[in-house]
């Protein structure tokens, strides 16, 4: 071993380069295959594929209707997981924590803002992101198995906004809660026991509330991010994004 | 480029009767773009992406300053609203409840979400991929622009035209 190379005082000046070097792998080689490492060397990048056909980025196309849905989703996660800082699901503290965020905590009043905000136009953009999907007929073959991803994500979107909506424990959450889920008692045979099982119990009290809390910030949020995840490996498995034939 | 490895990389064949006049080095003619109109993800997509994610949060975050999420009175199981309405997004499904519970509530959502579900494979014609509207799918987008203009117009009434006790109310009278 060369002492002088792996010296003490050596590795420490080279540690700034070399702490770099160690996280971010460098590809090396000419200006576009720098550029394709960046892709294919980061996990957060590398669903995509190193190129690109130009009608991707076209956003007169996509409108970037699907990418807004991620991003809102994003958005969820992050205020959500520090509203829960806040909330406790019962019915006698719930809506306290409501008032404590709106008064008590520093910025809780944008923070629950954000999540609600973002949580209605969540809903709103991922059925426009289905509109652009139908009407650019982008969900013929080899993308239909990639539709019924999204469906499955529509539904996902309307269940987490509908278990979020009982959380604050107001009027406005206890009785949209109560005619959503007397609906459900109109389902043949099993109406009935549907919704008990939806509210664990006869009307909507603690254990309804704990139902949807539990649905709300555990069970649904793990289906849909990894829903998302096959919805965004198949569009690479489907040869990228549909577009007109080439001329 | 050093001469002597072109000569290496193009010998001179002596049976041939043409040779290669020289390299150039320099920007291909189509600038940035591969063969088949292909561009480097990095920077062109991942760019534009971050931007938007920019634009997302910003107007998130700003409507979220200015408008208060509703809060109302606490929970009480004694003193119903009314109307009691759905959340925005089953208020269409709430108006149709209010003219069959079980047509509007079970039938319709069932119907809606099996079509949607089976839809990539009653239309299996592959025509208009990637055109907006195309003029070969009238039939298809005539029928879908149908769904969603019923839901939203469905939507429009629950939300607006209904007050207590579902009878229709002109929020302007
Ligand atoms: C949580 C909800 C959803 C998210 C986050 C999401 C995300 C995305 C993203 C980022 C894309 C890339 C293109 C673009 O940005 O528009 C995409 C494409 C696609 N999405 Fe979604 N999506 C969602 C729901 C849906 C729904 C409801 C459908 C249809 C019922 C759907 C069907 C498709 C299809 C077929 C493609 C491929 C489109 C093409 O090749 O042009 N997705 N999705």
């Amino acid at each position: 071993m060369n002492k002088a190379t792996y010296s003490l005082a050596e590795s420490i000046k080279l540690l700034p380069v070399n702490i770099r070097n160690s996280v971010i792998r460098r590809g090396g080689g000419s200006e576009d295959q720098e550029r394709a490492s960046v892709v294919f060397g980061n996990l957060f990048l590398h669903l995509h594929p190193v190129r690109v056909h130009l009608n991707t980025l076209r956003l007169g196309y996509t409108l970037g209707l699907g990418l807004i849905s991620f991003y809102l989703l994003v958005i969820l996660i992050i205020s959500g997981i520090l509203l829960m800082f806040y909330y406790i699901p019962s019915i006698d503290m719930a809506y306290n924590s409501m008032l404590d965020l709106e008064f008590a905590v520093s910025f809780g009043v944008v923070l629950r803002n954000m999540h609600r905000w973002a949580a209605h136009a969540m809903v709103a953009f991922v059925f426009f992101h289905m509109c652009r999907v139908f009407y650019t007929a982008s969900y013929k073959s080899p993308r239909e198995f990639n539709w019924v991803v999204g469906v499955c994500l529509l539904l996902l979107t309307l269940f987490l906004s509908f278990t979020g909506y009982l959380l604050p424990w107001d009027q406005l959450a206890f009785w949209a809660i109560t005619v959503g889920t007397n609906i459900v008692t109109y389902v043949p045979w099993i109406g009935d026991e549907l919704r008990y099982l939806m509210l664990g119990g006869t009307e909507v009290g603690q254990m309804a509330l704990l139902r949807f809390y539990v649905l709300h910030i555990a069970v649904l949020p793990m289906v849909m991010a990894a829903l998302v995840g096959v919805h965004f490996w198949r569009i690479r498995k489907d040869g990228g994004l549909s577009r007109p034939l080439d001329n | 480029m050093q001469a002597s490895e072109k000569e290496e990389l193009f010998p001179k064949g002596s049976d041939k009767t043409y040779s290669l006049m020289g390299i150039v080095e320099g920007e291909p003619l189509q600038v940035e773009r591969g063969p088949d109109n292909m561009v480097m993800t990095y920077p062109h997509l991942v760019v534009r992406e971050l931007l938007l994610f920019l634009v997302v949060f910003i107007v998130i975050l700003g409507v979220s300053m200015v408008f208060n999420a509703p809060l109302e009175e606490p929970a009480n199981a004694l003193h119903s609203t009314n109307p009691a309405k759905a959340p925005w997004y089953f208020v269409g499904i709430q108006e149709l409840v209010s003219y069959s519970a079980f047509l509007g509530g079970i039938v319709a959502p069932g119907v809606i979400v099996l079509s949607l579900l089976l839809l990539p494979y009653l239309d299996r014609n592959p025509r208009g991929v990637g055109v907006w509207f195309s003029g070969t799918r009238k039939f298809g987008i005539v029928m879908f622009s149908l769904f969603v203009i019923v839901m939203i117009v469905l939507i429009l009434i629950g939300e607006f035209l209904r007050g207590p006790n579902w009878n229709i109310y002109w929020p302007w009278l």
